[in-house]
């Protein structure tokens, strides 16, 4: 073994030895010490040396963003537990008073909250950023398949976390969105009190919420993040769709300081919001209430307005069919893109079905910003 | 690995017998999988017992009859000691109550299409679903839009002047 780090060689053998060297092994600082277990810095060195292919810039900057969006996601989500009590009679009380009772209650609650519907924007981005650009292809296949399965735990995520506050616009989200469950043909009424612990959305049904949220969904993050990255590494980053003239660029400090500025710009679009516009906190959950209208999450519209128009009996079309078609056209995308070219002019269909799944869901969501009236009374 | 467990070949080095080595494969797949088992079995049926617990209902009185005119539509609620998994509570139950001669119907307010509460509309008549527009008459039938089905009918008597419905929970 001849190397510690590539800056300071840590010379094992006694021969040869500078008397620097020589007391870095007999008497090693704590750097060396923990360097010779870990070979963390060799680690560390050999990412931040991974050769960007010329053309690499500011669009490979998504996945970096959202990687941190998740910690900081991770790290509200954390601190939120600590003052939230998932039971019917203290969740919107324990919201209520974090929010307004607990310093920086209403910035850390801003914070998750904002930064929900951001990762949901920049997983959207990062995903078409690797489809125009056809980075699904051999041998990414793995990278892009891990990649969806994290696309719908971020969404998994969103509906979950959508109930915990227990106010009116959190439980009669749940109620709808939970029922889509029950359209499910021959499965969906025992679907549906899985899904809710029993008939009802009640005390069971936030238990289970709450325990898919902070527990179950975050360790499949945490695989699938690790796997992706791994595998990311392992394959490089896929340059531009036409090779570039140029040499590879180390990662660090180029592609990192891009890294840096969009991180600085979409991470401060998210406080800014936690600041200016803090999470509000509707009437507690009231089973009996006819005069409450429940809207979604603003991402949830697009599937919210295909609901509206479908004749009665075919809601199976809205709720299961078109969104697992959707969802298993992006699993297989690597494999039913046949082509050998990543230039989107040569695999025109992919590109163009996928355009017109990107207005559709682009156009069904307009629809219903525009036309769902805001939740409340 | 005790020296016993291996045969050696004519240069002294220690070679697995592949039959014993199968064998320990075997053996290791088959407790990985027993205690797996062992886990994984009850911790499935401990999540998915709300799919075996078996519902009660009673008879509970919600209004005087005489409260109900005939031809009259009235929103009753009302509330119910329910069992809400590991906490009693007293759930509050909505239902829209009217009366055509002798007969007395009990119309469930979640629109059949995705439970949305339907609101009445006495100048029209009509109950109108606020999120994807289902329009239902006063006897719950389906008018317009996607709901599926007709508003659901909630079991219900008159007796000893009081209106009772049966509710299960």
């Amino acid at each position: 073994m001849k190397t510690l780090t590539p800056e300071r060689p840590v010379e094992t053998h006694s021969e040869n030895l500078t008397p620097e060297a020589e007391l870095r092994v007999s008497r090693p600082g704590l750097r060396d010490w923990l360097d010779l277990r870990l070979g963390w810095w060799g680690f560390v060195r050999k990412n931040l040396d991974e050769p960007m292919p010329p053309g690499v810039g500011w669009w490979q900057t998504l996945g970096n963003l959202l990687l941190t969006l998740l910690i900081f996601q991770f790290v509200t989500g954390v601190a939120l537990a600590m003052f939230y009590s998932p039971s019917p009679d203290h969740a919107h009380q324990s919201v209520k008073h974090l929010t307004e009772n607990v310093p920086f209650g209403s910035f850390v609650r801003g914070l998750h909250v904002w930064g929900s519907s951001a990762i949901v924007i920049v997983t959207v981005l990062h995903t078409l950023r690797v489809f125009f650009w056809g980075s699904y292809k051999k041998p990414r296949e793995l990278t892009w398949v891990a990649g969806v399965i994290i696309f719908n735990v971020v969404l998994a995520f969103s509906f979950t976390g959508y109930l915990l506050p227990w106010d009116q616009k959190a439980y009669w989200a749940t109620v709808v969105g939970t029922r889509i469950a029950a359209t499910v043909p021959f499965v969906g009424d025992a679907l549906l009190h899985l899904i809710r612990g029993g008939p009802e959305v009640g005390a069971l049904t936030l238990t289970r919420f709450y325990a898919i949220h902070i527990m179950l969904l975050p360790a499949a993050l945490v695989f699938l993040v690790a796997l992706h990255l791994y595998l990311v590494r392992r394959h490089h980053i896929a340059g531009p769709v036409m090779p570039q003239k140029g040499r590879p660029v180390a990662f660090y400090p180029t592609q990192l300081f891009k890294d840096a500025v969009v991180l600085l710009f979409g991470v401060g679009i998210v406080i800014t919001l936690a600041l200016a516009l803090p999470p509000g906190l509707e009437a507690i959950a009231d089973p009996t209430g006819t005069d409450f209208s429940p809207r979604p999450e603003w991402y949830f519209l697009g599937l919210y307005e295909l609901l509206k128009i479908m004749p009665p009996g075919w809601e199976v079309v809205a709720t299961v069919i078109v969104p697992g078609l959707v969802t298993v056209g992006m699993f297989l995308l690597p494999w039913l893109d046949r082509s050998e070219s990543r230039h989107p002019a040569r695999r025109q269909w992919v590109i163009v079905t996928g355009m017109l799944i990107i207005l559709m869901i682009g156009l069904m969501t307009l629809k219903g910003l525009l036309e769902t009236p805001p939740a409340g009374h | 690995m005790c020296a016993v467990d291996h045969s050696k070949n004519g240069e002294g080095q220690q070679v697995e017998q592949p039959e014993r080595r199968k064998l320990l494969a075997w053996a290791v797949g088959l407790i990985n999988g027993a205690l797996l088992l062992a886990v994984f079995g009850p911790v499935v049926g401990f999540v998915t017992s709300p799919l075996r617990q078996r519902r009660t209902g009673s008879w509970i009185p919600i209004a005087n009859a005489e409260e109900l005119p005939s031809g009259m539509m009235k929103e009753v609620t009302f509330t119910v000691r329910v069992q809400d998994g590991f906490m009693a509570a007293d759930r509050k139950y909505t239902l829209y109550l009217r009366r055509d001669a002798d007969e007395v119907i009990a119309l469930d307010p979640a629109c059949t299409h995705l439970g949305c509460r339907v609101r009445y509309q006495p100048d029209r008549n009509r109950f109108l679903c606020p999120c994807h527009g289902g329009v239902f008459d006063e006897a719950g039938k389906v008018v317009s839009g996607p709901p599926p089905k007709p508003l659901e009918r909630t079991p219900v008597k008159v007796e000893e002047g009081q209106i009772w419905v049966y509710r299960e929970a």
